[in-house]
């Protein structure tokens, strides 16, 4: 299995084109989905909270998609469409108005209205352990209008909320069960959504059991499966291994090294995801030897990126041009990522005052593919002549390292956001205080680029500045990208209707058993 | 045996102290913190500091040592901070597949190694002994996980009898607990009985040498009695100590069985709470297992005096 960057590019449009409807090849879409079931999936780690608005990690979100709606949702191409809002308008840059979807109830039996749509925003803002805060930073108040309609005042233009809110900061959680069992909810989501499946129990490190709703609003389509139950499977191998043997129907995320082996299996069905995601080295601007700029240049003309994603990624992902992923609207595909040119990156040395080479440290987490990587980033630096020495950390160093820019260049491995902003704002834009500018990057003109996005909110326009964004900073340097995974989920034939989102989100709602 | 036992109980006070002193000081000096683990992609800083300080975590660490200490005085272990559940829930979830884990690993170590040993010492130097040495050297050597991915590969993957990860409580379902638990068992049971067939072994061996021995038989004693009692009986006070040793192992130590095999047992809590650096998490679990190893080494104290009455008079 090769899948060359073209090949990629074609897989995505093809996905985004094509609603899956049966994922076997050669099973033809003739035969119509049926009910009943029970699907079971294989994650990578336990969940942490069934809280959308104090849910810091990534695979809470799998169950989220199933039991809990937000007001609008992405489609394949990461257009954004209706979802518990049926319509929505701008009137101006500061204010946003919902138009809500009528005759829906939560699993409590209670209506979905706008008193309720403003009792979750009240939530996230004000709610301390809130982990929301920060995505709807920019709403200052929400007003309900009428019954199934809230008004939501911008503190300043913000053109990426939308886009936030098709995730947790969007998703709506019945109010009576936040005032009658609001800390239970952690563990216990009975009735609390408004999905295509509701939650029915959860023991911990063991499973989580969510069960169809009979009652969703939604006639079109499923939900079919009578039940999915989750479990975490830490070990990549073991839980390949249940696959294999049927002991789960699907499984979140393959490894590069497993999925040439997994293709070949006729048991299972791989299915190349392409990711938001943008992986890289930020390189700390506040010290030497990064401050200075020629020698970010020398790293970034010493790498080869086609060699590391093929050697170290297997060809599951392609070589990044910057933050922006392939999925996006906004990503620029005339833009060619850094080129590998050793004269270019001898004369950056020189002109960087250093012509016969300088040695640096690079922090990166003890993960087999993140050691591999800065394995071969160090051979190929050592032929420009620059020594790299490899510093080994934990996650939670890893992340201490970086907010107190205690490195010389460390590795940052970003999900992504379905908005280009999520990949770029928070990341370049000069903050006091820590934010995830590692880099410690200030550029005045970075800057003002980085507000326009926010402001304008034509998708054409905010492309073009998204781009210059791009030149600047293939030129500047904050971070060096290697990298925009693909994320390979697996199946067993039996799993049809599957519809991948490069959110990685897996939403079960059209899925069934043959 | 009370006045040891009491004796014995007093001198656990400053080891626990130790050890809890110990963990926190190396908790608080590696790098990391737990808001930030928590919520690694916000960038809050108010939020975060606002978490900090509500779980005193802006505190100086000596305050924060012995504001804890007047906790656990009080028999609280506080809180997990990932799952805000106290630390004490979280424990006894996972304590249950941990010591089903062990006890049954133990059973199968001991099945195994004894008739193993005594084969083995019996007929010294011979192909029997040197099979049955042969099978202890190699599970020392086999790594857990090699043995674990290869044992699902054979029984889970191709054979299709056992499941491949995953707990069922046995006392809940029965027989399909026990299933879900064949797998990890034997892997960390074969481990166990290598350890423990060599030592049984060499005692065996060594007691078999002894005078007493030659006086049993020259009172003409059947063999298989001669072992029993007179062998046998003088050559496990080294057993019961490797077993007490491994006994806390297993419990608190299973961690790559317990990943491998996608169990929720106390190993994987520690590792997991070590990498969130959950403080108090890691304090209570490292409290509990040390309060264990030590249960389990004044049993195997006990067990001393049971075997060998001269102990008992000391």
């Amino acid at each position: 299995m090769s899948v060359s960057r073209r090949e990629f590019l074609k897989t995505c449009a093809v996905i985004s084109s094509v609603p899956m409807v049966g994922l076997a090849p050669g099973v033809a879409a003739a035969q119509a989905p049926k009910k009943g079931g029970t699907l079971r999936v294989g994650f990578y780690i336990e969940a942490a909270t069934m809280d959308p608005h104090l849910s810091g990690s990534k695979v809470d979100r799998q169950v989220y998609h199933n039991i809990y709606e937000p007001l609008v949702t992405l489609d394949a191409k990461l257009g954004i469409k209706p979802g518990l809002a049926e319509s929505w308008t701008q009137p101006d840059a500061r204010t946003l108005v919902f138009k809500l979807r009528r005759g829906v109830k939560f699993h409590d039996g209670s209506d979905f209205t706008a008193e309720a749509a403003k009792f979750n925003f009240d939530r996230m803002k004000t709610e301390p352990k809130s982990v929301r805060k920060g995505e709807v930073a920019s709403i200052d108040s929400v007003d309900v209008v009428d019954s199934h309609t809230i008004k939501i005042n911008l503190k300043r233009p913000d053109a990426a909320l939308l886009a936030t809110l098709t995730d947790r900061a969007g998703m709506m959680v019945s109010p009576k069960v936040v005032q009658e069992r609001g800390a239970e909810l952690q563990r216990n989501a009975k009735g609390a959504g408004t999905g295509p499946f509701e939650f029915v129990e959860w023991v911990k490190d063991a499973h989580l059991v969510i069960k169809r709703n009979d009652g969703y609003w939604n006639r079109q389509g499923g939900p079919y499966l009578d039940r999915v139950r989750y479990r975490p499977i830490l070990d990549d191998t073991v839980k390949l291994q249940s696959l294999q043997s049927g002991e789960i129907d699907v499984m979140d995320y393959v490894q590069p090294r497993d999925v040439a082996a997994v293709k070949a299996d006729k048991n299972v069905v791989v299915l190349d995801v392409p990711s938001l995601a943008a992986f890289a080295y930020q390189l700390n601007h506040q010290k030497p030897p990064f401050n200075n700029k020629a020698l970010r240049q020398a790293v970034a003309y010493g790498l080869d990126l086609e060699q590391i994603v093929k050697g170290v990624w297997l060809n599951v992902g392609v070589p990044a041009n910057g933050p922006i992923p392939p999925t996006s609207w906004a990503y620029d595909k005339s833009i060619p990522y850094i080129k590998r040119d050793l004269a270019k990156a001898k004369a950056k040395l020189a002109e960087g005052g250093k012509p016969g080479g300088f040695e640096f440290t690079m922090t990166t987490a003890n993960i087999p593919i993140n050691v591999q990587e800065a394995e071969v980033i160090q051979a190929q630096l050592r032929e420009a002549g620059i020594t790299t020495k490899i510093r080994l950390v934990d996650a939670a160093t890893q992340l201490s390292d970086g907010n107190s820019r205690n490195f010389e260049m460390i590795s940052y491995q970003w999900s992504g956001r379905p908005d280009p902003d999520g990949n770029i704002y928070q990341f370049f834009k000069t903050t006091p205080g820590t934010s995830l500018n590692w880099s410690g990057i200030s550029n005045p003109k970075l800057d003002e680029l980085l507000d326009k996005t926010r402001e304008v909110s034509n998708q054409a326009e905010r492309k073009k500045l998204y781009s210059e964004l791009i030149r600047i900073l293939q030129d500047e340097l904050p971070m060096v990208y290697t990298v925009h995974p693909i994320e390979p989920k697996a199946f067993s034939p039996r799993v049809q209707g599957y519809e991948p989102i490069p959110d990685g989100m897996m939403r079960f709602k059209d899925v069934w058993l043959r | 045996m009370g006045r040891l036992l009491a004796h014995r109980l007093l001198a656990t006070i400053p080891v626990l102290l130790l050890v809890t002193a110990g963990v926190f000081a190396l908790l608080h000096l590696t790098p990391g913190d737990p808001i930030d683990a928590m919520m690694a992609e916000s960038v809050d800083a108010t939020a975060k500091e606002a978490l900090r300080r509500e779980l005193g975590l802006d505190r100086p660490i000596p305050v924060q040592y012995a504001a804890w200490m007047g906790r656990l005085l009080r028999g609280d272990l506080g809180h997990s901070i990932r799952n805000g559940e106290p630390v004490i829930e979280n424990v006894s979830r996972r304590i249950r597949p941990s010591l089903e884990l062990a006890l049954l690993a133990m059973a199968i170590s001991l099945t195994v190694a004894f008739p193993v040993a005594i084969a083995s010492a019996i007929h010294h130097n011979t192909g029997v002994d040197r099979l049955g040495t042969t099978f202890a050297l190699f599970g020392i050597c086999m790594p857990n996980f090699l043995l674990a991915l290869l044992l699902i590969f054979l029984f889970g993957v191709t054979l299709r009898w056992l499941p491949i990860s995953g707990y069922v409580d046995p006392l809940e379902e029965g027989w399909n607990g026990v299933r879900s638990l064949v797998l990890p068992a034997v892997t960390l049971g074969l481990a166990l009985a290598a350890v423990v067939t060599r030592t049984l072994r060499s005692s065996l061996l060594d007691a078999l040498a002894e005078d007493y021995v030659r006086t049993a038989r020259a009172k003409g004693l059947a063999e298989s009695h001669v072992i029993r009692r007179h062998v046998l009986k003088n050559a496990l006070i080294p057993v019961v100590t490797v077993l007490g040793l491994q006994l806390g192992t297993l419990i608190g130590g299973a961690v790559i069985t317990e990943y491998v095999f996608a169990l929720p047992g106390v190993g994987r809590l520690v590792v997991d709470a070590v990498f969130a650096r959950d403080y108090p998490l890691v304090q209570g679990v490292i409290l509990l297992i040390a309060v264990g190893f030590i249960v389990s080494n004044l049993l195997v104290d006990v067990l001393y005096g049971w075997i060998d009455p001269r102990i008992r008079l000391r």
